[in-house]
């Protein structure tokens, strides 16, 4: 994994109106790739659906049945749904870099709507809290069915907003240089933006207010959809860090899923924009993410191995020690471990292939994660009221389980390849503002680059 | 950073070395007010250690109290050096520079201050070798590795060695204008800089492996600084006291100490701006951006305190609920309570995302003087009504209250790190030359239009 010295770390394209000319082009341009990949997605997704078909038609009375289909949801609840926050993060701290990786992550938010369909058929498994113990202690009524619903409902939409307001300058730029039916659908899309100071002025702010709006909502969402569907299911299973610990590894898995479209989007086509940098940067994000995880993990675990009451020795051997060994080990490997082991050494995270490959790890392992959290949390639903005093045996997936873990991410994907038809794949306009902001100049013996931070 | 001065090298030097190189009367007055005030704590300790612990309120079940409180209060106080030092070199944040030598310097007399309460909370300071230490190879005498209370030492200590490191390597530079400012004028002080400098002479050399020794001690004391407040968090954690046995304690503490060790850090700058005179230095551009960054810690911080606070409930376990029921419903830690809520969190934060209320210097000294004053209490409620909670068949129950021993002893401690912040200025500058100089070059304008933007410059 060498780094990749021939890519200049400037952008090819030097003027506004090469980057318009240039990534309108490749928008417009569908090639045989892009069909295959939607079909082949299209025809996952369709196993996806068949999948959950067959489980809706078991019912919900078999609570463990549904255990693989609650990881899946979860696992794109913390994959698809956390990566738009890269882009308004790194959008908080005015980095530049953030400015050719925006589009990439923020596309995540369309895949988003199934995300919130997929947890329709969960509502009926979650118990009412009543007699239990539960985030919501019996108060107040309708949660958590109702309050989980709208916290689900109000982050994606509010991701859909955003994803929206931030493409209206590129959606004027389709509309007046696009060919095809695509004016009509950016016409369509965004019919008022002129793009007047006034309107700048106001979709700049729009954008940092909703993106700290989106924050706030995916850590609550997190929190609440992880204590709900797991946490709270299992009699004495009571850990306060798990909801952060939802919450972190949610944003490691934005981070990851951005890192992998980023490498998708670079090799099919926008290779100008997306570069070395920007891999590397994300790479030292991830690392630093996966460390936050082992030290969330560590913290939890030193606790319950001091501890060491009944109900703890329990919890343990549910989640980590017991049936669900392996996969706990695996989880860890591929999520913690190979980040650590890896982007430690420089010519890996110094790469674009070794940022790329570690988030493909990262986001095995997460799924992984949620098989061990959510299919053990609903194999040991209501065993009693009491703290389990025996481990349920190990639930493996059937053909059902199987088809939806497979189809039903690949729905997200599809989503996401119909997101990118409808606005570009690179933010054009972001990308101009930084021509404005970046400039290449000598310094001392050497040459340097001046980045413009304006308020 | 939009409040730029344009400044030159000698106009700096003038500047920052005011400190070292005048000594006003009101140094003196200060030091000596502060000597007199370690003076008193001096002697409560010397009465404390005649006549034993219990001159102090410690009284059956709660043998953890002040002294534990102020320990855990200066740790996290440590923990404003690595976070703005060490994380906003890593970022490249600009508006770091004026800020962190105080910020660091703060993280070692902080840091000793805590290492010195546990061994005064021991009684008998003596013992505290024998049982951190071992000490009698020949039996096999050891300490428990396994407790926590071992584990305090060893990261204790190699943090104030790694804050220790990082002050001085970056300080190289500063000490050698000062060896060179001594030259045939001060002799005493010159043979000082001149052995501390280390032969700096500013070589390309020399200049690239500081600034690498830089980054590399940023990158390797991150651990290290989650690591302390992490174990001293275990501390409590991991016994079965009610409301300490919680999983989520070690990131808590970590940001709870990034909370009120920033909220020192602008205590600290209020000060240095006003009676070292560095207006130009410390402009509200660093208040505004220590503010942006106190909201981001508090409201993190808020999250893990509420997150711990519901699951102290959660479960709905007698011994949790009556300790939430000490906490919140009997005097005098409900009122306790209110008044650390209300200043760690509720006046502070929403006064923070009010531009005019982060660009005021004043009123960031007010609120984070506030957020200190929370945060101390914060830590006094963990640690207090979680022993004082009544354990069934215990026979021998009494009542913590603050002896005026402990209040003595504990008030000297900030007089002794406000003295060694102040005896430090008369030494070296609080502020770093190099840093300040280094980014007078790197500022830069872009011309947009008819609009200059504000720039700096960053290497390829």
């Amino acid at each position: 994994m060498r780094r990749d010295r021939e890519q200049p770390n400037e952008v090819r394209v030097t003027t506004p109106e090469e980057i318009t000319g240039d990534v309108l082009r490749r928008y417009q341009a569908v090639g045989r790739g892009y069909w295959i990949a939607a079909a082949v997605t299209a025809a996952l997704f369709l196993v996806g659906v068949m999948g959950l078909a067959f489980r809706l038609a078991g019912g919900t009375q078999d609570q463990a049945a549904w255990g693989y289909y609650a990881a899946t949801f979860a696992y794109l609840l913390t994959t698809v749904q956390s990566a738009p926050l890269v882009s308004m993060g790194l959008l908080f701290t005015k980095a530049h870099l953030q400015r050719p990786i925006s589009r990439s992550s923020l596309l995540f938010a369309f895949p988003g709507l199934l995300v919130f369909l997929l947890f329709i058929p969960l509502l009926p498994l979650i118990p009412p809290t009543k007699g239990r113990n539960s985030l919501w202690f019996e108060w107040p009524v309708g949660a958590p069915h109702v309050f989980d619903t709208l916290a689900l409902g109000f982050l994606v939409l509010s991701g859909l907003v955003y994803l929206w307001m931030a493409s209206w300058p590129d959606l004027l730029t389709v509309r007046t240089h696009g060919r095809g039916w695509r004016p009509r659908l950016a016409g369509f899309l965004a019919p008022h933006w002129q793009g007047t100071q006034g309107q700048w002025r106001v979709l700049k702010k729009a954008l940092v207010f909703l993106g700290a709006l989106y924050f706030v909502a995916l850590v609550f969402t997190n929190s609440i959809l992880s204590s709900d569907l797991s946490m709270s299911l299992v009699p004495g299973w009571q850990s306060a860090i798990y909801p952060p610990y939802h919450v972190l590894t949610a944003l490691q898995g934005g981070v990851a899923a951005t890192i992998v479209a980023m490498g998708i989007w670079r090799w099919t086509g926008f290779r100008s924009y997306l570069l070395f940098d920007h891999f590397w940067a994300l790479g030292k994000l991830l690392l630093t993410l996966s460390l936050l995880g082992i030290y969330f993990w560590w913290s939890e675990f030193i606790v319950y191995w001091y501890g060491r009451t009944p109900r703890e020795q329990m919890v343990l051997q549910l989640v980590m020690v017991g049936p669900y060994l392996p996969v706990f080990l695996s989880a860890f490997f591929f999520s913690f471990l190979v980040p650590l082991l890896s982007l430690i050494w420089n010519r890996v995270r110094q790469s674009i292939l070794g940022p790329f490959l570690v988030a493909c790890s990262v986001l095995l392992g997460l799924y992984l994660d949620r098989i061990r959290l959510y299919v053990t949390a609903f194999a040991a639903a209501q065993v009693s009221e009491h703290p389990i005093e025996q481990v349920p045996a190990a639930h493996l997936p059937d053909g059902a389980d199987i088809m939806m873990m497979v189809g039903l991410p690949a729905g997200a994907i599809l989503l996401y390849l119909v997101a990118s038809r409808l606005v570009p794949g690179i933010s054009i306009w972001e990308l101009k503002e930084s021509l404005l902001l970046r400039k290449a100049r000598r310094f001392v013996q050497g040459y340097a680059v001046t980045l413009g931070k304006p308020e | 950073m939009q409040d730029r001065r344009k400044l030159t090298d000698s106009k700096i030097n003038e500047d920052l070395l005011r400190s070292v190189d005048h000594t006003p009367r009101a140094f003196w007055i200060v030091a000596g007010f502060l000597t007199l005030w370690i003076g008193g704590g001096l002697f409560a300790l010397g009465n404390m250690l005649f006549w034993g612990l219990g001159v102090t309120g410690l009284n059956r079940p709660v043998m953890w109290a002040f002294f534990v409180t102020n320990f855990v209060f200066w740790v996290g106080i440590s923990h404003a050096g690595v976070m703005i030092s060490s994380i906003l070199r890593l970022t490249h944040a600009e508006w770091r520079r004026p800020v962190t030598r105080a910020a660091e310097v703060l993280t070692v007399f902080a840091l000793s201050t805590a290492a010195l309460m546990p061994i005064i909370h021991a009684g008998r300071p003596w013992r505290v070798i024998y049982w951190a230490l071992p000490y009698d190879f020949n039996r096999g005498v050891w300490p428990s590795i396994r407790s926590p209370l071992i584990w305090d030492p060893a990261a204790i200590a190699t943090y104030l060695t790694g804050a220790a490191l990082f002050i001085y390597t970056t300080m190289l530079p500063d000490l050698a204008v000062l060896r060179d400012r001594a030259w045939g004028k001060r002799p005493l002080r010159f043979w000082l800089y001149a052995i501390l400098s280390l032969g700096w002479r500013g070589s390309s050399r020399q200049w690239k492996l500081q600034a690498l020794a830089g980054i590399l001690l940023s990158a390797v004391i991150l651990p290290v600084f989650v690591s302390v407040h992490s174990i001293v968090s275990w501390d409590f954690a991991v016994a079965l006291v009610p409301a300490w046995h919680a999983t989520i304690f070690a990131p808590y503490f970590v940001l709870g100490a990034i909370h009120s060790g920033v909220s020192a850090v602008v205590t600290l700058m209020a000060l240095m701006r006003r009676f070292f005179h560095l207006e130009d230095y410390i402009t509200p551009d660093h208040f505004d951006a220590l503010g942006r960054l106190l909201i981001a810690v508090a409201l993190g911080w808020f999250y893990f305190f509420f997150i711990d606070f519901i699951f102290g409930l959660y479960s709905r376990e007698s011994a949790e609920v009556a300790v939430m029921e000490l906490r919140l419903f009997k005097a005098p830690y409900n009122i306790l309570f209110i008044i650390f809520i209300f200043t760690a969190f509720l006046i502070p934060v929403p006064l923070w995302f009010m531009r005019r209320v982060r660009r005021s210097v004043l009123l960031m000294f007010i609120t984070t003087i506030l957020v200190n004053i929370g945060m101390w209490l914060e830590r006094f409620i963990i640690i207090v009504p979680g022993l004082q909670y009544k354990q069934p068949l215990d026979f021998t129950w009494g009542e913590y209250s603050v002896s005026i021993t402990e209040l003595a002893i504990v008030s000297s401690t900030f007089a002794v790190v406000s003295l060694g912040i102040l005896l430090f200025s008369k030494l070296f500058p609080l502020v770093p030359l190099s840093d300040q100089k280094e980014g007078q070059r790197l500022q830069d304008e872009i011309e947009i239009g008819k609009r200059s933007v504000p720039a700096v410059i960053r290497e390829e």
